[in-house]
């Protein structure tokens, strides 16, 4: 029986070369498998040229956003969008806009959303300080509730508000009167605000350059654009107070204001929920308690790497450290930390960097086992942001490969994969890689043989087609830095968490200048973000024709 | 019958002016309950589809064998599809809990969506049939009549539950009601990707789900007037409260749409347009007369839970992969029944489990109504108990197990219709309610020189339709030679009172399901 990775060389770039048309499918190797999302796409696109900014259309706050957003904001840490709101489309990044999509079923669960969080702040004691600093004098002291509505309005909508728009609210204190309770009126004005589109969705106007098509973003929605790609929250007050004085246009200010936010642990938390997502362990097929040790595992290293001792960022591949305690030193076979938990040599244990991790040799399984297939498409789609074509329909992909005669051992279940010409197409480029990986089994525990056939040696060998061999995911990681293979796709995988899609057009031009810029800045990552946010693209939009 | 003069016409004004048509009262019923007392009109028909994300039978089991206990079985009876045609046919595991239901409606079988058997090519699916892609391919011949041509789960054209609902425009407060019990996927690294969709008003134009019981009960119920006082006045405060808090939101749409950019504009004026439409719906209804009251509050809905650890028997966890499905269909159940006794609306989907479902079926060993017993659970997810996830329990018991458990979900609704008294009959008489599970058991759709069985398989299908709207006849098996399941959706919706004959490219009901 075929069990088949389809798809035609043709599209699928050489990886040696530089990005190329043929190589535009950053991220979306999750379609390689399971298909597109049939929602809409409302994007009018990026057109070709020079990178002079990002078409955009508003983005709705994802629920991780909207929870960070909410405790921010409120200081409600029950993550209620996360309870309330229907699950995100991941594709594979949470804030991909073009898969959002305003339904009735959405607008009634906003409005659970409103009437769960507003009442449990506005009246509480302790929690409403962030909102109401008066002390009302009665149930509809006018003033201290204008105060409360000029503040808070202006923190939701992340920009200044008029006269106009706040004077709107003060017609719910008639309820405060009714109930005769002020703080009545407060939770109105939560409930509404925090339906309204202006709170839910990042607004951009911009102002119109000399280019019909061009908008410069004004300091606040810069604000907005800095908080949410690095903190995926809203602005605080320093970053407020920074949109106010009219720093953020200026490139060199931004950067600065940038490099604060940084040392900021939400920039941290942040950058391991885009690396989750990018690297496809954001939910992974173990226990919760070993999820969680593989998460801490992976986020010790890439705060060593980015933010406490800021180095090349290739490094994530080649580290011959890892962060463990002693459950999972045992776990691993590796030698114990010490003091319980610590950084801990891989010597010469064939592991190095994150590709050794359980956190993301946990994900990309299949049949409840490795696959060979899945590993070398997340290498393909992930690493290499090359796009893979669907299985052909004639094929099923949903059973393992049995292979000829009575094939025990999984390298001979998956001979049909090279021995068949038209399965080889393909297979040859992903195959190849995942049986490299073989003695790392699902849960990253080191194997000789088959999981439950002793008689299955595990040769592990692996293959980069037409790169290299390797044997293991040290070597995995150097061939991968080496070669140079995954600079480019750093850089565009990051692009796309930042624009909310899959660059396109002018976009993916942009994307050789700040790989460019990437290595020449020693592929320290918190430069390529800062290059980023320097650049003018970071600060327009681009209105299509 | 006590007797007032409310016309079946009179419409509520809302707070705000709207007009919301009112409850199903029995004061609005003739002398003889009838029909409407003022019109004469008969009494609304109500549809419903129940879906289930699986398929009848296991990969290379034939519909007698099984793996049970981890020794192989022969034992027939477990096939959904009984060997006798016509009443009085036996019940079959799957069908367990219809066993008392049985006069209550009629199992299709035989079924098939149409597809080429030598050519994958998009441009050779036939009308009506499948893109020869099981996952994806299947869901828009299966729901709306419309040819598949990629393996996106979409539908192409408007879908069986949403022509019932164009047809009773404006009639009811509520168009129709689309609902899911499965709110996550479970499988690690991906999401839904239209798995979770069931319901389109058109080509590619979804109507997306409620998955929360919670949020489902306050938008179908929470403009009931409470009947006491006390809860009456804190019941008009909210509701003028929930309207004012809209107000401001609805009052600054044009300001926000003439300011943003073209691509900006196009997606915020849905949002307040939906906005809008809830604003619409605020109201306050009259509760009085006859079975139509508020249903009791679900509560907190059960928790979300995480993907599942492994998909087969020896990895599965016991407590991931599942998010409460159970109760949360017996609870959307109990709503569409109430909905339907208030008359708040007369089409209804509740998609139980996704297409190609990922839920745990650990969790519902409790549930399950097995002849033969079994001597533990069953370890897999749902899709993987067709591919034989466990390899204890494979073939075809354990997934007319599954089958049984989402049925048990149909029985409880036809039971609820049927207990309800409307005019002179039940809620029953009036309604079709249609079961489709995802697949059927046969070749495989996406390479059918492949002989054995499978579960991704669009041949051999089946479909259920109780209930004795506009003259189904319930109570039979009626064994098709290939109809096309759109077919059998065609007689439900004429049951519920659809006057055409086609729907997406597929034409012609199933006498049968009316003599």
């Amino acid at each position: 029986m075929l069990s088949a990775l389809g798809c035609s060389t043709g599209h699928v770039g050489d990886p040696k070369t530089g990005l190329s048309a043929g190589r535009r499918g950053g991220g979306s190797g999750d379609g390689a498998e399971l298909g597109a999302d049939g929602g809409a796409v409302v994007d009018g696109g990026a057109q070709s040229g020079p990178y002079v900014g990002s078409a955009s259309a508003a983005r709705r706050l994802s629920r991780a956003e909207l929870d960070n957003t909410l405790s921010d904001l409120l200081g409600d840490d029950t993550a209620p969008a996360s309870r309330l709101l229907a699950e995100d489309l991941f594709a594979p990044y949470d804030n991909d806009y073009p898969t959002q999509r305003a339904s009735g079923a959405l607008i009634d669960s906003l409005e659970t959303l409103a009437a769960n969080v507003a009442p449990r702040i506005a009246h509480d004691k302790t929690l409403r300080k962030k909102l109401v600093s008066c002390t009302p004098s009665s149930a509809s002291d006018a003033s201290c509730f204008s105060m409360v509505v000029q503040d808070f309005t202006r923190r939701a909508f992340r920009r200044p508000v008029t006269k106009t728009e706040t004077d709107a609210y003060m017609s719910l204190l008639a309820f405060a009167t009714e109930s005769n309770d002020f703080y009545t009126g407060v939770e109105l004005l939560i409930r509404s605000v925090l339906q309204d589109p202006e709170f839910l969705y990042r607004i951009e106007r911009g102002t119109k350059t000399s280019d019909a098509q061009l908008f410069d973003l004004n300091d606040h929605e810069l604000a907005v654009r800095l908080s949410y790609l690095l903190w995926g929250s809203t602005p605080d007050a320093a970053l407020d107070a920074d949109a106010d004085a009219g720093h953020l246009h200026d490139a060199g200010m931004r950067v600065a204001i940038a490099k604060r936010m940084l040392e900021d642990p939400r920039a941290r938390t942040q950058l391991h929920r885009f690396h989750a997502m990018w690297l496809g362990y954001r939910a992974i097929p173990q226990t919760p308690a070993l999820a969680a040790a593989f998460s801490r595992e992976t986020s010790a290293l890439i705060d060593r790497v980015v933010f406490d001792e800021p180095q090349d960022y290739l490094n994530v591949f080649t580290f011959d450290q890892t962060y463990l305690d002693d459950t999972l030193a045992d776990h691993y076979g590796l030698p114990r930390p010490s003091g319980g938990k610590g950084w801990v040599s891989y010597g010469k244990s064939g592991r190095a960097g994150i590709l050794s991790q359980g956190a993301v040799l946990s994900a990309f399984g299949k049949f409840s086992d490795t696959s060979p297939t899945q590993r070398g498409i997340f290498v393909r789609t992930r690493l290499l942001c090359e796009q893979l074509m669907p299985p052909p329909p004639n094929v099923m992909a949903d059973k393992p490969p049995a292979g000829s005669g009575n094939a025990v051992c999984k390298y001979d279940r998956y001979a049909e994969h090279r021995s068949n010409a038209s399965c080889a197409g393909c297979h040859s480029l992903t195959d190849g890689i995942g049986f490299g990986l073989e003695n790392y089994g699902l849960a990253g525990v080191y194997r000789t043989h088959d999981d439950g056939h002793p008689e299955c040696t595990i040769a592990g060998k692996g293959e980069i087609l037409g790169v290299g061999t390797f044997s293991g995911p040290a070597e995995l990681g150097k061939l991968l830095v080496d070669q140079n293979l995954v600079q480019a796709c750093i850089v565009q995988q990051f692009l796309r968490f930042a624009i909310g899609r899959a660059p396109e057009g002018n976009e993916l031009d942009a994307l050789s200048a700040l790989s460019d810029d990437f290595g020449a800045a020693k592929h320290e990552l918190a430069k390529l973000i800062l290059s980023y946010i320097e650049s003018d693209a970071f600060a327009r939009r681009l209105e299509p024709k | 019958m006590r007797k007032t003069k409310i016309n079946r016409r009179t419409v509520l004004r809302g707070l705000g002016g709207a007009v919301v048509a009112l409850p199903l009262l029995d004061c609005m019923l003739n002398e003889h309950g009838t029909a409407f007392a003022q019109s004469t009109s008969a009494l609304p028909k109500r549809y419903a589809i129940v879906f289930a994300g699986q398929a009848l039978g296991g990969d290379d089991y034939a519909h007698d064998q099984q793996k049970v206990n981890g020794t192989n079985l022969t034992q027939a009876g477990h096939y959904i599809v009984p060997p006798q045609s016509g009443a009085g046919y036996d019940i079959t595991t799957p069908l367990r809990p219809l066993a008392k239901l049985q006069n209550d409606f009629t199992l299709v079988s035989g079924m098939r969506i149409p597809y080429s058997l030598t050519s994958a090519d998009p441009a050779d699916v036939p009308p009506g049939g499948a893109f020869r892609d099981f996952h994806g391919g299947g869901a828009s011949p299966l729901l709306s009549g419309m040819r598949s041509v990629t393996s996106n789960f979409t539908a192409r054209g408007i879908t069986s539950d949403q022509v019932i609902a164009n047809l009773n425009q404006g009639q009811t407060a509520l168009p129709s009601i689309v609902l899911r019990a499965q709110p996550s996927f479970y499988l690690s690294g991906y999401s839904f990707a239209g798995r979770h969709r069931m319901s389109f008003a058109g080509d590619n134009d979804p109507i997306e789900a409620q998955d929360s019981p919670a949020t489902a009960y306050q938008s179908i119920f929470g403009n009931f007037m409470p009947s006491d006082a006390a809860a009456r006045a804190a019941f008009d405060f909210n509701q003028r409260a929930r309207r004012s808090v809209l107000d401001l939101i609805t009052s600054k749409r044009k300001r926000v749409l003439d300011s943003v950019g073209a691509a900006d504009r196009a997606r915020l004026q849905r949002h307040f347009d939906e906005i809008r439409d809830l604003e619409t719906r605020i109201s306050q209804m009259p509760m009085s007369g006859g079975a139509c009251a508020r249903p009791a509050d679900p509560g907190v809905d059960p928790g979300i839970g995480g993907d599942n650890a492994g998909s087969g028997s020896d990895v599965i966890a016991t407590s991931t992969g599942y998010s409460g499905e159970h109760e949360r269909a017996r609870v959307m159940a109990d709503l569409i029944h109430m909905a339907f006794v208030c008359d708040l609306t007369r089409a209804a989907t509740l998609q139980i489990t996704t297409f190609q479902s990922h839920m745990n079926v650990f969790p519902l060993a409790s549930y399950l109504d097995s002849p033969v017993a079994l001597s533990r659970e069953i370890r897999a997810d749902l899709h993987e108990v067709g591919h034989n996830g466990d390899a204890e329990f494979r073939g075809q018991l354990p997934v007319s197990l599954m089958l049984q458990w989402h049925l048990s979900h149909y029985a409880y609704l036809i039971d609820k219709l049927k207990s309800t008294s409307e005019g002179a009959g039940t809620l029953l008489d009036s309604s079709a309610l249609v079961f489709m599970p995802e697949a059927g058991h046969g070749r495989h759709l996406n390479s059918p020189s492949d002989t054995a069985p499978r579960t991704h398989s669009v041949e051999d299908m089946v479909l259920l339709v109780a209930g004795s709207a506009g003259g189904l006849k319930p109570g039979k098996h009626v064994a098709t030679s290939g109809a096309h399941p759109a077919q059998c959706l065609l007689s439900a919706m004429q049951g519920a009172g659809f006057a055409g004959d086609t729907l997406g490219e597929v034409t012609g009901s199933l006498p049968e399901l009316f003599g």
